[in-house]
């Protein structure tokens, strides 16, 4: 029996271990890559014949993990320090990382540490973009990936084969990005968690495999009229996903989510790779360009606000709350959050902040608040004749 | 009734010296103002140097962070800090220097907030307003985004630098310690950035920058870092005759003092007076009995408390991550006729901007130079650059030399995360472990 389009792209979004394995299967020759997030050019390791897989956050418990980074390490980096110490890690040939966040630096490390037959490469991306040479430092580091995925792989990463892989993953974006900007418009086609999916098995997949089941999966798909459900922003989970059960709780509790900036939501879709200018200028040009289209508090680029980016995706939107995913220990959030609440609180937008765990998280008392916070909009709408 | 355990510490008595340099330090900064000197706010590596020569004055947000947690007198700045919205998870140090942010702004705003108008005037007052900040921090992303986050406070009116630093992962096969093509790269880029600094800071002076003020001052810098090199090697003596306790009084010193015969003078009296208890066989801790390694960022609310409690169970503290790989600590790197090099190559040296392999190299390294018995690692709660490798470097350490080691919890400027009961009871385990190894002949 065929297995529906969007039921693959479930399995691919929720069993990486299983994808991986029968892409294996497939190609009996090829590498995987685990492709840190938020930054890395995928498009060289597939231009490379790689298939590179941004490693998730696989929602499983932290058990081992616990020994090798601290209790205050966000949830991700113990999960992935968790998957090294249980040989969940070990289905990559190698890992790359282009982005310096302390504690993923401090997972990466645990990966070189506890399976050093695995190779773990990390080329800094410059994070200061508002300096005159962070564009030449992008392009050097861009130059190094590409020999080191050349190196892995045994092939050459040509023009052609990059411009090739820019062509795909572009049209998959564009596909996704399309499905992010009708719920925008006001379809509710799609739920929180069906969007995770899409987004997570992209992050996954073949780009090729995974448009043509996108594509399918969307003409099952049928459009439907928001309801009189509060209207949110989701905001926050820079660089994983937030559980499924706290988006269901979400939509649970009378909200709508008409808008994201999440990881496994617009901020993984905000930035195209220009297929005009030559094919490494261009992926240098996607990196740079990508904190202007969505800022990221990782970043430090003095004219990308992220408030105010809120600001206007509400308005586009029409989402009357942002409710701020923070997951707990997650320093760039941390920091930049009173400016984000600032912001909002000027434009008297509603806001919650809930701040996520990788386990445990306290379901029923988040229910408790987003009800309050939906209650808040209520009464502020007009009242009808 | 509570029984006071005698003070078994014996502290140099030269560090009182170095107190005063710092207090005079601090009080020309409050009043620079005043003499109609600009002001920068500036994080991580010790950039003094080229502000001295710039003819600004300077503070260093970490150190005016530890200062106020050193003197009990950080709760005003981290309550502002919480009321505009700090999480208490975020780094002390930031969360701290913030909040001394956010009382500047509203000193000159309405006044109002949650700290009272004297706390405000003790703190915010006396920190006087930056013309510019300059980032120059390596090995913690937390750093740079701290000072994009005071420069978005001030409401992006204050002109900020920053200076990147590659962090030294070693991809290569020739990546080491102080060696490596990619310690050369990142060498050559960092100096290259300073360069640029300089230009930036000779348009917002406009004054044209004194390269030879820069070359004097780290003559003496060299100097001052030579002398504490030598200090540091002589405290390889058993039984101590000084411990990292000693050392972390005179971080202030070597991190941000300015390059004169002052501070070289300060390191040549530290050096001699350990050199006179090495001739005259005073102890740093009396009746040492067990050899410590400390790792972690230094807790400033318990400085005293911390030497005094080791020190109750003779357990004589005699080196660390912070003090040995940190703080000008490869004065043979610095060429005072041409700086900037030798400079940018201690900024990277920094202990947070290493992968656990070059860690693990230096900690072992140290732990046989020192004899050490066990590692005391500090879980630094909003530490998240220290804390990573840790783990890993416990585990090494007693893989590779047989050494025990034991976590306690604290932080760098937040006393709450301080659990006195369990580095008690962690540290008589840890030095129960050393007594029976030793009883067995296994150390």
């Amino acid at each position: 029996m065929t297995v529906p389009a969007m039921e693959r792209l479930v399995r691919a979004a929720r069993d990486t271990r299983g994808y991986v394995a029968a892409w294996r299967a497939a190609h009996p020759d090829g590498k995987v890559l685990g492709v840190m997030p938020m930054n890395f050019p995928r498009e060289l390791a597939h231009a490379a014949g790689l298939l590179p897989v941004i490693v998730p956050d696989d929602q499983e418990p932290v058990t081992e993990g616990r020994a090798l980074l601290p209790e205050f390490y966000c949830g991700f980096t113990r999960n992935l320090a968790d998957q090294v110490a249980t040989g969940r890690l070990d289905l990559y040939d190698a890992v790359f990382m282009a982005d310096h966040c302390i504690q993923l630096v401090g997972a990466a490390d645990v990966a070189r540490q506890l399976q050093p037959e695995t190779p773990v490469f990390f080329g800094m991306l410059a994070t200061s973009l508002s300096d005159a040479w962070a564009g030449q430092k992008v392009a050097e580091m861009m130059n190094t990936f590409r020999e080191e995925v050349e190196a892995l792989s045994g092939s050459k990463v040509t023009d052609e084969s990059l411009r090739a892989s820019i062509a795909a993953y572009n049209a998959d974006r564009r596909a996704l990005r399309q499905i992010f900007d009708e719920r925008t418009a006001g379809s509710t086609a799609w739920a929180p968690t069906e969007l995770q999916d899409l987004v997570a098995s992209a992050m996954v997949m073949d780009p090729v495999e995974h448009l043509a089941l996108l594509e399918l999966a969307r003409a099952e798909k049928v459009g439907q009229p928001r309801d009189e459900r509060v209207r949110v922003h989701l905001s926050g989970h820079m660089c994983h996903a937030p559980r499924r059960e706290l988006l269901q709780v979400i939509e649970d509790s009378g909200a709508l989510v008409v808008d994201d900036d999440l990881w496994t939501g617009r901020r993984f879709l905000s930035t195209d790779v220009d297929e005009v200018l030559e094919p490494m200028e261009a992926i240098g040009h996607w990196y740079t360009s990508r904190n202007g289209n969505l800022p990221c508090p990782t970043r430090v680029q003095h004219d990308a606000d992220w408030d105010t980016w809120l600001v206007e995706s509400t308005e586009r939107s029409g989402a009357e709350a942002v409710i701020h995913l923070m997951p707990k220990f997650c320093e760039p959030h941390m920091l930049l959050y009173p400016e984000l609440r600032k912001r909002l609180d000027a434009e008297g937008i509603a806001q919650l902040l809930i701040e996520t765990e990788h386990e445990g998280i306290p379901l029923e008392a988040f229910r408790t608040r987003v009800e309050a916070l939906v209650e808040r909009v209520l009464r502020k709408r007009p009242a009808y004749a | 009734m509570t029984v006071t355990a005698p003070d078994r510490t014996n502290r140099l008595a030269i560090t009182r010296a170095g107190g005063q340099l710092i207090t005079d330090y601090w009080e020309k900064l409050f009043t620079a103002r005043d003499e109609g000197k600009q002001i920068v706010w500036y994080n991580g590596g010790a950039l003094n140097p080229i502000f001295q020569a710039a003819g600004v004055a300077w503070c260093h947000g970490e150190a005016f962070s530890a200062r106020l947690a050193a003197q009990q007198m950080e709760g005003p700045a981290q309550l502002a800090g919480a009321e505009y919205g700090y999480s208490s998870e975020l780094c002390s140090y930031s969360r701290t220097h913030l909040g001394c942010s956010v009382l500047t702004v509203q000193g000159e705003g309405d006044g109002s907030g949650v700290v009272g108008m004297h706390d405000q005037k003790e703190l915010a007052a006396r920190l006087p307003r930056p013309d510019f900040f300059v980032n120059n921090y390596a090995g913690c992303s937390t750093g740079q985004q701290w000072d994009e986050v005071s420069y978005r406070v001030f409401g992006k009116e204050v002109p900020i630098f920053n200076v990147s630093h590659p962090f030294l992962w070693g991809n290569k096969p020739d990546a080491g310690y102080l060696k490596g093509e990619e310690w050369d790269a990142a060498s050559k880029y960092v100096a290259d950035q300073l360069r640029e600094l300089i230009s930036w800071l000779e348009f917002q002076t406009g004054r044209p920058f004194d390269w030879d003020a820069l070359s004097e001052s780290m003559f003496y810098i060299k100097q001052a870092a030579e002398l504490r090199r030598e200090g540091l090697d002589l405290c390889k003596q058993k039984p101590a005759p000084a411990t990292f306790w000693d050392w972390i009084a005179s971080v202030a010193p070597i991190n941000f003092l300015p390059g004169d015969q002052a501070l070289v003078d300060y390191f040549a009296g530290v050096r001699d007076e350990i050199q006179g208890r090495i001739d005259t066989g005073v102890q740093a801790v009396e009746g040492e009995k067990y050899r410590i390694y400390f790792d972690g960022i230094m807790n400033w609310n318990k400085l005293g408390f911390l030497s005094r409690k080791f020190a109750e169970h003779g357990a004589s503290v005699v080196a660390g991550r912070y003090i040995q790989n940190a703080f000008w600590q490869e004065p043979q790197l610095l060429n005072p006729s041409d700086p900037l090099l030798g400079m940018a190559q201690h900024y990277l040296l920094c202990p947070t901007n290493h992968g656990t392999r070059t860690l693990d190299h230096l900690t072992l390294k140290d732990c046989a130079d020192y004899q050490v018995d066990g590692i005391a690692f500090h879980s630094t709660r909003t530490c998240r650059a220290f804390t990573g490798p840790q783990r890993l470097l416990a585990a090494s350490a007693e893989k590779n030399l047989g050494i025990p080691s034991m976590f306690f919890e604290g932080d760098v400027a937040d006393a709450s995360f301080y659990k006195d009961e369990i580095l008690e009871s962690r540290l008589a385990a840890m030095l129960e472990v050393i007594d029976v190894r030793r009883e067995r002949g296994s150390m």
